[in-house]
C-alpha cells in the first residue's frame, strides 16, 4: 500500500518536473524572443530613417529598483503613454527589496538591461568600468529636455558629471521639497497646561521638560508623559544632532557621518566642542528621566507609535519629525506646533538649522544605460522623455490619466487626493508612481497645487526659513556634489567604518550613563577618533570641497 | 551493548525504580510544558498582532488579546495580484526540488555509508570542503548564466540538489541504524546494491528520510535568496520574494532618508509584517503531521519484522 | 548488539585492483554520480573565484584578470583597529550559541520522546518547531516589542522577579546583547534542531528497552544506557559540523539588533564588512575577510573531527 503511494508521489513529481521543463522552454523562447525583438527594433529604426514613424516599436529592457509600496509599473498609465510617445516597447524588470544583494552579481556578470532606473551609484561606474554608457554625447544629440535641465540647473549637471567629465546617470530635481528634513515639535496644549512659553534656550527647555514630567500635562492622572523623544543614532534625521544648530553649528545635507563646513573648512562635529556640549546637555536631561529611556534603542515603528498618543491623550512633549500628521497621527497632531530653533543660552550669537534642500530636492543616478544597449538613440530619447515638464510631474506624483493629477487645462495642475481614502497622500504617491525613486525635472515655475501633506510640510517648516536666508556656500557641506576618486572612496569607507564604531558607542554611553565624565574623557576620545582615520578623511573631503567651491566660481 | 546494560546495578528494588520513574515523568512534564508555553506565547502574539492596530502593538498594549481589530494587513496581502501565482510557483519548486534532492541524496548517502567503497574518503573530503569554501556570489552567478539557468525556473529546483550537511546526516544514519548483518545476509543471497538499497535500506530509513525531506522541503519553501539572484521575470517569482517585499515595507521607509521624505500608512505596514509570517507558514504547518508519523517509535522494528 | 560493533570496526579492507573494484562497485558509483556531478559543476565550477581575495578586482578583466594583490586585503583587515573587536565579538556570540544552543535540542528530543500521550506529544512537537519559520525581521521586531524596557512584557516580567535591574535595557545594555541573541536563537531553532534527534530516537530497537528493564534499570538509566548511545553518532557528527561554524554569526539578525549602545559587542565580522562596503562595494576586501573566516572555521572543523576520530572513532571524513 505504502509503496504504491510513494510510487504515485514520485510519478507526480516526474510529471511536475516535466511541466517545469515546459516552463523552461517557454522562458528560453521568451529570452531569445527578446533578442529578436531588439533586432526587429533595429529594423524598425532603419525604417525610421526612411522617414516613416509608424514603424515597429523599438524593444528595450529596463530594470527599476522601486519602493516596496510601488505598484506594478506596467499598470501605470502615464508610463505607457510615455512609451508610446517615444515609440518604444519596454520590458520591465522590477525589484522592490534587496537590490543591493543582487546588484554585485548582476553587474559583475556584465548582463544588464538597456536602462536602469534608480539602480546605480557613483561607485558602480568606477567599479564596473565600461559597463555603462557615457550619456554626455547622447544627451547633446538626442535629449532636449535634459539639455534644458542642465541649462537651468547647472548644479544638476555638475552633480551627474564624474571627475573625468562623463555622465553615467542622469540627475533629478524635485523643486517643491522644503529646506530642511526634521521639524522640531512641542505640545502646545501641554505648555498651556503647565502655563509656560515655548522655550527659547536649553535652560528653558529643561524647565519645560521637568514641568511636563511632573505636572501631568495630559491630565490623565498618570505619570505616562514622555517629556522628550528622539530616534536612533545621533546623526539620524530626528536625532540629537538637531540640537547642534543651537550652538551655531551649521548642519547640511542630512549631516552624513557628522561632516559639516565652516568658513570653507570641512570639519566633523564628533570631535567638536559643541558636540561635547550637546552630549553634556542630553546627559543632564537623561539623568533626570526627561528623555524616553528607549530613545536610543527603539526602532522607527515604536518611535512613531508612541507619539501617536493613546486615543486623544498625547504622550510625547518635545520631539522631531517630518510632518505633523505623519508624526502624531490623526488624533493628537493638532496639539503640536512646529517650534523655532532655540539658543544654547542667552549669550549665543548665532543659531542655525539643518539645511537639507540639496538632499531633499536633488539626486543623481536616476537613469543609466548599458554600454551594450542595441539602440542607444531610442533609449536616450526614452530617458529624456521622463524629463518633459508634464511627464516629470507624473513621475513624481502619479499620472494624469491614472487620476493622480488634475490637468486644469489652463497650464495649471493639482495633485489630487488619494483615490483610496484609507491611504494618506504620501503613501498614495509612492503607490502610484516612481515617486522619489524616479528621475524628473520639476520646473521651479510649474503651476502645480500640491497635495495636503506637502502643503502642510512646507507651512510647518517655514518657521526655519529665516535661518537659511543668508547662508554662505562656505558654510554648506554639499555631500551630494562632492566627487572622489576610486582610491579615495575606498579609503573613506574603510576609515568611516572604524570611526563610526568609536563615535556610536561613545555618544550613546555618555548620554545614557550619568556616571560618565564627558569632560575628562573628551581629549582621549578625540585622539582615538582622529587616529581611527578621521584626520585622513577630513583631508580627502577638504580637497573635494575646495574643488566644488572652485567649480561654483 | 549488552556489556553496558550489565553495568546497571541489578539490586534495584521495584519501589526505588518507580520513585525515580516518577521523578523522570515530572522532569519530562516540566520540560515539555515549559517549552510549550515559552514557544506558544510569542506565536500567539504574532497571530493577535497580525490583526491588531499596530500602534497599540508597538506600544506594548497588545499582550493577551487583540485590540483595534482590523483585517487590513491580510487584505493587503491577499489582494496582491501576484500572491497566488507566488504560492503556485513555490509549491512547484518545493515539490520538484525536494523530489530531486531525495533522488540525489539518498543513493549518494548509501554509497558513502559503504565502508568498503574505495573512493569514500576522498569523495567525503571533497564534499565537506565545499561546505566551507565557495567561489562566491559572482562566479556562481556567471556559471548559472552560462549554463542557461538564469531567469529559468528550473534553477529553483536544481540549485542545492545535494546539501552536504543533509548528506552527512543521512550517511551517519545509514551507518549506525541499519544492522550490518542485514547487508551480509543480503550479499550472501546474491543481492545487488541496487536491490539492497531499495528493498532494505529505504524501508528501514523512513525516519531519516522524513527528516531530510523536511529539511529540503523547508529549504525550498523559504528560499528567497536564490530567487532574488537568479530569477528576473515576475511570473517566476516564488511566494517568499513577494512576501519579502511586503515585510520590508517599513524598513525601507525607516532606514533611508525616505522616512523623512514621505508620510505613509505605518500602522498597517506593521500589521502586514506579522500577517506575512502566518500566510507563509500555514501551508508548511499542514505538511508536518504527514512527516511526523514517521518519527513514531517502532517504525523500524515493524519494517525489520515485516 | 553485534551490528554496532561491526559498524564501528568497519569492513576489513581488501586489496583489490582498481578495475576489478570498479566492476564490483559500479552500482555504488552509479548511485553517487549525480551528487558528484552536481558538486563538481555548481560548487567546484565557481571555485576559481577564491583568488579574488588575492587580486584587485577589475571589472574589465574579469575575476581572474585583476592584478595580484597578494595578502594586501588580508593585511588591511588584520591591521584595522576593528580586527580584534570583530573577531572577539563574533567568537563570543558563536561560542555561546554553540555551548547553550547545542544541548537543548537533545534534551528537548529526549523529553518529547518520553511523552506518553500521543496527542500531547504531537502537539508539543509541532509547536516547538514552528518558530523556525519566523523570519529574522519579524523575530527582531518581536524582540523590540517584548523586551522594551518600559512596556515589554518579558522585560517587565524579568524585572518583577528581580532577574534584571529596574533600569536595565535589554535592547541596549551591552551585557544583554549576547544573552538576548543566544536565547532568542535557541527559542527559534531548538525545536527544529530536535527533529533529527527525535527521528534517531524513533530508530531505537524496542528490545533494548526491554533488556534494560529486565536488568532493573529505571527510566533515567534507560536514557543514559539506551537512548543516548543510540543517538550519540548523530550528536557527534552534528557537533563536529557546528564546530565548523565557530565564526558564523547570522548577519541579518545581528545587523537588525545593532544600535549605538550595544555596538561595542555587536559589531561582528559580517556587519563590519557590510559597513565598509556600504559606500563602495569592496569585492576583494570582502572576499579576503570571508576567506579568513572560512579558514578559521575549517580549522576548527578539522580539529573537532580529529578529536572525535581518536576518541570515539566517529568522523565526518
Amino acid at each position: 500500500m505504502k509503496k504504491k503511494s510513494v510510487l504515485a508521489a514520485l510519478l507526480a513529481c516526474a510529471m511536475l518536473a516535466s511541466l517545469a521543463t515546459g516552463c523552461n522552454n517557454d522562458s528560453g523562447t521568451a529570452s531569445t524572443g527578446g533578442d529578436t525583438a531588439s533586432t526587429a527594433g533595429d529594423a524598425g529604426d532603419a525604417g525610421d530613417e526612411g522617414g516613416d514613424t509608424s514603424g515597429e516599436k523599438v524593444h528595450l529592457t529596463a530594470l527599476i529598483s522601486k519602493h516596496s509600496l510601488t505598484k506594478d509599473v506596467n499598470e501605470m498609465q502615464w508610463l505607457q503613454e510615455l512609451e508610446d510617445a517615444c515609440n518604444v516597447d519596454v520590458e520591465w524588470q522590477q525589484i522592490s527589496a534587496d537590490w543591493d544583494q543582487k546588484k554585485p552579481a548582476m553587474f559583475a556578470s556584465g548582463q544588464i538591461p538597456d536602462i536602469l532606473v534608480c539602480a546605480t551609484s557613483d561607485s558602480d561606474y568606477v567599479q564596473y568600468n565600461g559597463l555603462f554608457e557615457d550619456l554626455k554625447p547622447l544627451i547633446e544629440q538626442y535629449a532636449p529636455n535634459l539639455q534644458q535641465f542642465f541649462k537651468d540647473k547647472p548644479e544638476a549637471e555638475a552633480l551627474a558629471t564624474t571627475m573625468d567629465g562623463q555622465i553615467f546617470g542622469t540627475p533629478k530635481y524635485q523643486s517643491v521639497w522644503p529646506n530642511t528634513n526634521g521639524t522640531m515639535y512641542i505640545n502646545q496644549e501641554w505648555l498651556d497646561a503647565v502655563d509656560m512659553e515655548v522655550p527659547t534656550t536649553w535652560d528653558e527647555l529643561e524647565q519645560v521638560l521637568i514641568a511636563f514630567k511632573e505636572k501631568d500635562p495630559n491630565g490623565n492622572g498618570q505619570a505616562d508623559e514622555i517629556p522628550m523623544d528622539f530616534n536612533g543614532g545621533f546623526n539620524s534625521a530626528y536625532g540629537l544632532n538637531q540640537l547642534l544648530g543651537c550652538t551655531g553649528l551649521q548642519l547640511s545635507s542630512n549631516n552624513p557621518q557628522g561632516y559639516f563646513a565652516e568658513d570653507g573648512q570641512v570639519k566633523n562635529y564628533y570631535v567638536d566642542e559643541r558636540f561635547k556640549r550637546v552630549c553634556q546637555f542630553a546627559q543632564k536631561l537623561w539623568s533626570q528621566g526627561l528623555i524616553n529611556p528607549e530613545a536610543i534603542t527603539q526602532d522607527y515603528s515604536k518611535f512613531q507609535s508612541v507619539a501617536r498618543g493613546d486615543g486623544d491623550t498625547a504622550l510625547v512633549g518635545f520631539t522631531w519629525g517630518w510632518e505633523l500628521g505623519d508624526r502624531f497621527g490623526v488624533n493628537v497632531s493638532d496639539q503640536y506646533i512646529s517650534m523655532p530653533q532655540m539658543k544654547e543660552n542667552e549669550d549665543t550669537e548665532k543659531i542655525c538649522y539643518s539645511y537639507d534642500f540639496y538632499d531633499l530636492n536633488y539626486g543623481g543616478n536616476r537613469y543609466s544605460m548599458s554600454a551594450k544597449c542595441a539602440n542607444k538613440e531610442a533609449a536616450m530619447k526614452f530617458i529624456d522623455g521622463f524629463y518633459d515638464e508634464v511627464v516629470s510631474m507624473q513621475v513624481l506624483f502619479g499620472g494624469i490619466s491614472d487620476g493622480c493629477i488634475a490637468d486644469n487645462g489652463d497650464g495649471t495642475y493639482a495633485v489630487l487626493p488619494p483615490q483610496d481614502p484609507s491611504i494618506d497622500p504620501g503613501t498614495w504617491k509612492w503607490n502610484s508612481s516612481f515617486a522619489d525613486n524616479g528621475g524628473m525635472y520639476i520646473r521651479d515655475d510649474l503651476q502645480l497645487t500640491l497635495g495636503t501633506d506637502m502643503q502642510a510640510v512646507n507651512e510647518e517648516k517655514a518657521v526655519y526659513d529665516p535661518l537659511f536666508e543668508d547662508l554662505d556656500p562656505q558654510d554648506i557641506y554639499p555631500a551630494l556634489f562632492m566627487k572622489y576618486s576610486a582610491d579615495d572612496t575606498n579609503t573613506l569607507a574603510m576609515n568611516q567604518a572604524n570611526i563610526n564604531n568609536i563615535t556610536d558607542q561613545t555618544w550613546s554611553a555618555w548620554v545614557s550613563d550619568s556616571s560618565r565624565d564627558i569632560d575628562a574623557e573628551w581629549d582621549a576620545y578625540v585622539e582615538s577618533v582622529m587616529s581611527a582615520g578621521l584626520s585622513q578623511n577630513l583631508e580627502i573631503r577638504q580637497a573635494a570641497f575646495e574643488t566644488y567651491l572652485a567649480n561654483q566660481g | 551493548m549488552s556489556t553496558k546494560v550489565a553495568k546497571v546495578p541489578k539490586a534495584n528494588k521495584i519501589h526505588e525504580r518507580s520513585a525515580s520513574d516518577v521523578s523522570f515523568r515530572i522532569v519530562v512534564g516540566i520540560i515539555t510544558i515549559f517549552s510549550f508555553v515559552v514557544v506558544l506565547y510569542p506565536l500567539y502574539f504574532i497571530v493577535i498582532a497580525s490583526f491588531s492596530d499596530s500602534t497599540l502593538v508597538n506600544r506594548g498594549e497588545v499582550l493577551f488579546y487583540p485590540k483595534g481589530i482590523s483585517l487590513y494587513g491580510y487584505e493587503q496581502i491577499f489582494t496582491r495580484p501576484d500572491i497566488w501565482r507566488g504560492y503556485l510557483n513555490t509549491v512547484i519548486y518545493s515539490f520538484c526540488g525536494t523530489a530531486l534532492n531525495l533522488a540525489v541524496t539518498l543513493p549518494a548517502a548509501y554509497t558513502l555509508s559503504r565502508r568498503n567503497f574505495p573512493a569514500r574518503g576522498i569523495i567525503m573530503k571533497l564534499f565537506v570542503f565545499t561546505m566551507y569554501f565557495n567561489g562566491g556570489l559572482i562566479p556562481t552567478y556567471m556559471l548559472i548564466n552560462e549554463v542557461g539557468l538564469l531567469n529559468n525556473p528550473l534553477i529553483m529546483i536544481i540549485i542545492g540538489a545535494v546539501n552536504v550537511y543533509n548528506l552527512i546526516i543521512t550517511r551517519t544514519f545509514f551507518e549506525n541504524s541499519i544492522p550490518e548483518d542485514l547487508y551480509e545476509a543480503a550479499t550472501l543471497d546474491g543481492c545487488s546494491h541496487f536491490r539492497y538499497f531499495f528493498t532494505i535500506v529505504i524501508p528501514l530509513s523512513k525516519a531519516v528520510t522524513a527528516v531530510i525531506m523536511l529539511y529540503y522541503l523547508v529549504g525550498h519553501w523559504n528560499d528567497f535568496f536564490n530567487a532574488l539572484l537568479y530569477l528576473n521575470s515576475d511570473a517566476y517569482q516564488p511566494l517568499q520574494i513577494i512576501l519579502r517585499n511586503l515585510l520590508l515595507l517599513n524598513q525601507a521607509m525607516a532606514g533611508s532618508s525616505g522616512a523623512g521624505a514621505s508620510a505613509y500608512a505605518q500602522q498597517y505596514a506593521d500589521q502586514i509584517k506579522f500577517g506575512v509570517i502566518i500566510v507563509s507558514t500555514l501551508p508548511v504547518l499542514c505538511v508536518y503531521p504527514f512527516i511526523q508519523k514517521y518519527f513514531e517509535k517502532g517504525v523500524m522494528i515493524g519494517a525489520v519484522k515485516g | 548488539m553485534k551490528q554496532a560493533k561491526t559498524a564501528a570496526v568497519g569492513m576489513p579492507k581488501k586489496k583489490v585492483r582498481p578495475l576489478k573494484a570498479l566492476a564490483r562497485d559500479w552500482q555504488l558509483w552509479v548511485m553517487i554520480i549525480p551528487a558528484i556531478v552536481y558538486i563538481a559543476i555548481f560548487c567546484y565550477g565557481p571555485m576559481y573565484g577564491l583568488q579574488l581575495a588575492f587580486r584587485d578586482y577589475d571589472f574589465s578583466k574579469g575575476i581572474t584578470g585583476g592584478d595580484w594583490a597578494g595578502f594586501k586585503y588580508f593585511i588591511q583587515y588584520f591591521e584595522s583597529p576593528m580586527f580584534w573587536p570583530t573577531i572577539r565579538n563574533t567568537f563570543v556570540i558563536a561560542f555561546f550559541s554553540l555551548i547553550c544552543g547545542f544541548p537543548i535540542p537533545i534534551i528537548l528530543a529526549l523529553a518529547i520522546n518520553a511523552i506518553k500521550g500521543p496527542a500531547w506529544k504531537r502537539t508539543v512537537q509541532t509547536v516547538v518547531y514552528l518558530p523556525y519559520f519566523i523570519s529574522t525581521v519579524v523575530l527582531v521586531a518581536m524582540l523590540q516589542i517584548l523586551l522594551s524596557p518600559t512596556t515589554g512584557l518579558v522585560s517587565n516580567a524579568l524585572k518583577a522577579i528581580g532577574l534584571i535591574g529596574a533600569d536595565a535595557n535589554l535592547l541596549g545594555d551591552p551585557w544583554a546583547f549576547v544573552p538576548v541573541y543566544v536565547i532568542s536563537g535557541i527559542w527559534q531553532s531548538a525545536g527544529w534542531n530536535s527533529i533529527i534527534f527525535i527521528a534517531a530516537l524513533a530508530g531505537v530497537d524496542g528490545q533494548l528497552y526491554d533488556a534494560c528493564k529486565v536488568d532493573g534499570a529505571n527510566r533515567w538509566q534507560q536514557v543514559w544506557h539506551v537512548e543516548l548511545p543510540a543517538i550519540l553518532p548523530t550528536i557527534i557528527i552534528l557537533l563536529i559540523m557546528n564546530m565548523g561554524g565557530i565564526l558564523n554569526v547570522g548577519f541579518e539578525k545581528t545587523f537588525l539588533m545593532q544600535n549605538s549602545l550595544n555596538k561595542g559587542v555587536s559589531e561582528v565580522i559580517t556587519t563590519y564588512v557590510y559597513n565598509v562596503g556600504l559606500k563602495s562595494v569592496q569585492f576583494s576586501f570582502g572576499s579576503a575577510v570571508g576567506l579568513f573566516n572560512t579558514v578559521v572555521n575549517f580549522a576548527f572543523l578539522m580539529l573537532a573531527n580529529q578529536i572525535s576520530k581518536r576518541a570515539a572513532n566517529i568522523s565526518l571524513m
